[in-house]
């Protein structure tokens, strides 16, 4: 498949502009070459931790996803995660900042950062394309900027529905849930099975919810409008105005793929029960993604990008001489599109940690790169052409800049070019494998 | 007894006319049923016979396990857990599998959670209930037919017909399955089983303060490489502001000396293995859960006479040293084997020791090592865990 053609009109400017990363909702006129260019709502829907060749090629769990949208839309054969191992790559799609030592791991306590937990970024610094050089942390400051926070200052809407989230309203709040600073350990990381009070269980997992790392958008109280629970979403779907530019869909910890085998088998459930990987996500999309397509929003001027965060593990196991089994975890760690590590990395990534060792065994969890390795997605569209496929490389930083490009916003962090590098990105708006025409009937 | 024996005795009892029966709600009937002796074999044991509301519907005294059955002579297995606070909250059992085998190693595999019972095995309160009435340790009720006759002839069996039906009685199953939701619906509604009144719900209120030892043993209590209590024990208010149970419903494995009190211990061959049985059945082959037991709540913890699941302890001081001294002084408590060895985890077969929690503060210190308190770090800890005890409740009786 031929890459696709880019009309960098304006780029360059748009470069100089986000060098700093902290030019919110400057409003720049880089008019896509597309029909992407007529695009005014997004819908964006991540999905957890499967490689690109289980769910578009092997995995008989998501037929809904692999025969019935693919083909309604385009697949983005390669499209790359930016890291290991969930909340690095969400917090890439919104604000372009490379990993923390801490959020490069989840922000669990005592792995490889020296912050851990939902503590504030320790900054000590700040590098080429605005990227936060930091000793460890997990919230960025108030002076580091999201999409989010540049289509607020463009007078552009947005809103984050996370699903579950306040379900169990002593375990998060049900708008703009997040741990307190600095208080003990994040709760969410487990889910939470149904109870008397909690009917429905609590699957929000909080490092799947990138608005609540910065507190650009958590010091404000329209939080609580912003960052809401998914239950929120048919209203607002109801009519074009009502439904904001951007809506971005985190599923909970069992419908986003993250927990459950998918297989149905005893004790690889998730904690309510259902069977979770691409079963519950490809189930989820069947509920959710005909109510986004047949909304006012998405028919007058839509598109829906369907990824994951991140990609798999491969695992080997093998008998030491001492007689202990070795079971190595391991993440190829693949980048595209020229990714950068970030100041953060230098002996996180790559890196080989033995999280367990017993006289019986070792457990060896083995990330031979920095990126997020191959995912794919899938994005449909009135503007799109219905089973069209582009192999044009693709990641979570070049999605922030193609929505940037969409909202005729800056491009912040590792969405921004670096000309010095010969750091360039691919955007969607620019794919004319994909996108229809600009001069093609709606 | 037959089933047409036991209809025929509740038609007699039970086809007489309502009149003048109060109808009560079904948590007010099951209030009733709760406190009755009558509804056992014996006529003396009620379920508020091991759970005293007195006791933070625990047990009111020190026994490591109750005896039931007909002539009260019958032990059980396990030590009485309190019921106050947790139930509404106990989550189904559950035991949650994350799908990439990165994050399990990295996030730590999680432990099964909740479920009703020091196993699990129960989801509801209702299918609980069952236990306690019709085990021949307990209320000793063969069968729930008998059960009902029983109910037939109790004081309030007309409110019981009031509120279910003028024939419910006659019907045994039927009835059955109502005193097991009215039950239920007791235990989830009744304020007495919610009462927040402790000194440590009135602190969180901004309505007392704490001692300097209190604070002291709080902080201990919080440390998660001293005490590391709070880790499992939940003592953070919720993000509504509602206030910690102390617990987080997980199962673990603490190790906990074998318990000659309980009779059935006189076996060598018997282990409770808590999650993988004998009581529960359905995780026997998840050898990685033998001997797990689920989080219990502190709520009142400090007018308790017994401790864990197997009861080995009568004073909680003593189970705070346990946590501490566990490993630091195994001689303490655990028996020596022939080779004069310290036989550490007695209680479960050897084979499964290795389940034990070996990781987690403060149980990772070896032979001869300091513990992670000292006697003065012990004495507060204990003064946090008594401003934990709700205004009304009496301390258990020692033994």
């Amino acid at each position: 498949m031929v890459r696709s053609r880019h009309w960098f009109l304006g780029l360059a400017a748009v470069a100089i502009l986000s060098a700093s990363g902290t030019s919110p909702g400057r409003h720049v006129t880089n008019a896509l070459s597309t029909s992407a260019a007529r695009v005014r709502h997004v819908f964006v829907i991540i999905l957890e931790n499967k490689n690109y060749s289980d769910t578009f090629g092997s995995s008989p769990q998501d037929p809904y996803l692999r025969q019935t949208l693919v083909p309604m839309g385009a697949l983005l054969t390669q499209y790359y995660g930016t890291g290991h191992v969930s909340l690095d790559n969400y917090i890439a799609l919104i604000s372009g900042q490379a990993p923390t030592r801490d959020t490069a791991d989840d922000c669990l306590p005592g792995l490889v950062g020296s912050v851990g937990n939902f503590n504030d970024v320790v900054q000590t610094g700040t590098a080429a394309l605005g990227q936060v050089i930091a000793t460890g942390g997990c919230v960025y400051g108030n002076r580091i900027k999201t999409l989010v926070d540049q289509m607020s200052a463009a007078g552009l809407s947005w809103k984050g529905y996370m699903e579950d989230m306040g379900n169990d309203p002593m375990r998060e709040s049900p708008t703009c849930g997040h741990p307190q600073i600095g208080i003990g350990t994040d709760h969410t990381n487990a889910a939470e099975a149904p109870s008397v009070a909690v009917p429905q269980g609590d699957a929000y997992a909080t490092r799947h919810n990138p608005f609540v790392y910065f507190h650009s958008i958590i010091d404000a109280p329209s939080c609580r409008e912003h960052v809401v629970n998914l239950n929120e979403l048919p209203a607002d779907l109801a009519g074009a105005a009502a439904t904001p530019n951007l809506v971005f869909i985190t599923p909970n910890l069992c419908n986003d793929g993250h927990d459950g085998a998918g297989t149905g088998a005893p004790n690889t459930l998730c904690a309510d029960g259902r069977p979770g990987g691409l079963t519950s996500a490809d189930a989820f999309l069947q509920a959710w993604v005909p109510r986004i397509l047949g909304s006012p929003a998405y028919r007058k001027d839509g598109l829906l990008i369907i990824t994951f965060d991140e990609s798999n593990y491969t695992q080997s196991v093998h008998t030491a001489s001492t007689g202990q089994r070795i079971v190595d975890i391991t993440f190829p760690g693949e980048t595209c599109c020229h990714q950068q590590p970030g100041p953060n990395l230098s002996g996180v990534r790559p890196a080989t940690t033995t999280v367990l060792n017993s006289p019986q065994l070792v457990e060896n969890l083995v990330i031979q790169g920095f990126g997020g390795d191959r995912i794919g997605a899938v994005l449909l569209s009135p503007f799109i052409v219905p089973g069209s496929t582009s192999d044009t490389q693709y990641n979570h930083y070049s999605l922030l800049r193609s929505l940037e490009d969409i909202f005729h916003l800056s491009h912040l962090g590792y969405a921004a070019d670096d000309p010095r590098h010969g750091y360039t990105l691919d955007t969607v708006g620019e794919d004319q494998n994909i996108f229809e025409h600009p001069s093609h009937p709606h | 007894m037959a089933l047409s024996a036991a209809v025929l005795v509740v038609k007699v009892f039970c086809l007489a006319p309502l009149a003048g029966a109060a109808s009560l709600s079904t948590a007010a009937v099951g209030k009733l049923i709760f406190f009755d002796t009558s509804l056992s074999a014996s006529g003396q044991m009620a379920c508020a016979s091991c759970h005293s509301p007195a006791h933070a519907y625990g047990p009111p005294d020190g026994a490591a396990v109750r005896r039931g059955g007909a002539h009260l002579n019958q032990p059980g297995l396990r030590a009485v857990p309190s019921l106050r606070y947790v139930l509404n909250r106990t989550p189904q059992w559950n035991a949650p599998y994350v799908a990439s085998a990165a994050e399990r190693v990295i996030e730590g595999a999680e432990p099964p959670v909740g479920g009703y019972g020091w196993d699990g095995r129960f989801n509801t309160l209702r299918s609980q209930a069952e236990f306690p009435l019709l085990a021949p340790f307990e209320m000793g009720n063969t069968n729930p037919e008998q059960l009902v006759m029983r109910l037939a002839r109790a004081p309030y069996a007309a409110q019981f017909r009031a509120a279910f039906g003028a024939d419910i009685l006659v019907n045994p199953r039927r009835a059955y399955a109502k005193v097991l939701e009215a039950l239920e619906r007791f235990e989830l509604t009744d304020p007495s089983l919610h009462p927040y009144s402790s000194r440590f719900d009135d602190y969180l209120d901004g309505k007392a303060t704490l001692s300097p030892g209190q604070m002291h043993g709080l902080e201990l209590f919080d440390d998660p490489n001293g005490g590391n209590c709070a880790s499992c024990h939940l003592d953070k208010k919720g993000a509504d502001g509602s206030h910690p149970l102390f617990t987080d419903y997980q199962f673990e494995a603490l190790g906990v000396p074998r318990n000659p009190e309980i009779p059935a211990n006189r076996n060598a061959a018997y282990f409770d293995e808590g999650l993988c049985g004998p009581l529960r059945t359905d995780q026997r082959r998840q050898s990685a859960y033998c001997g797990l037991f689920k989080t219990p709540t502190l709520r009142n913890v400090a007018a308790r006479a017994v401790f864990f699941h197997n009861g080995r302890f009568h004073d909680l001081r003593q189970v705070l040293e346990f946590y501490v001294r566990r490993d630091t002084s195994p001689d303490r408590w655990y028996p020596t084997g022939g080779s004069g060895g310290v036989i550490k985890f007695d209680d479960l077969p050897t084979a499964l020791r290795t389940n034990v929690d070996v990781i987690d503060a403060p149980l990772t210190r070896r032979a001869g090592e300091s513990p992670v308190w000292n006697e003065a770090d012990i004495d507060d800890v204990l003064a946090f865990l008594e401003t934990l005890t709700d205004r009304d409740v009496k301390s258990a009786a020692r033994r």
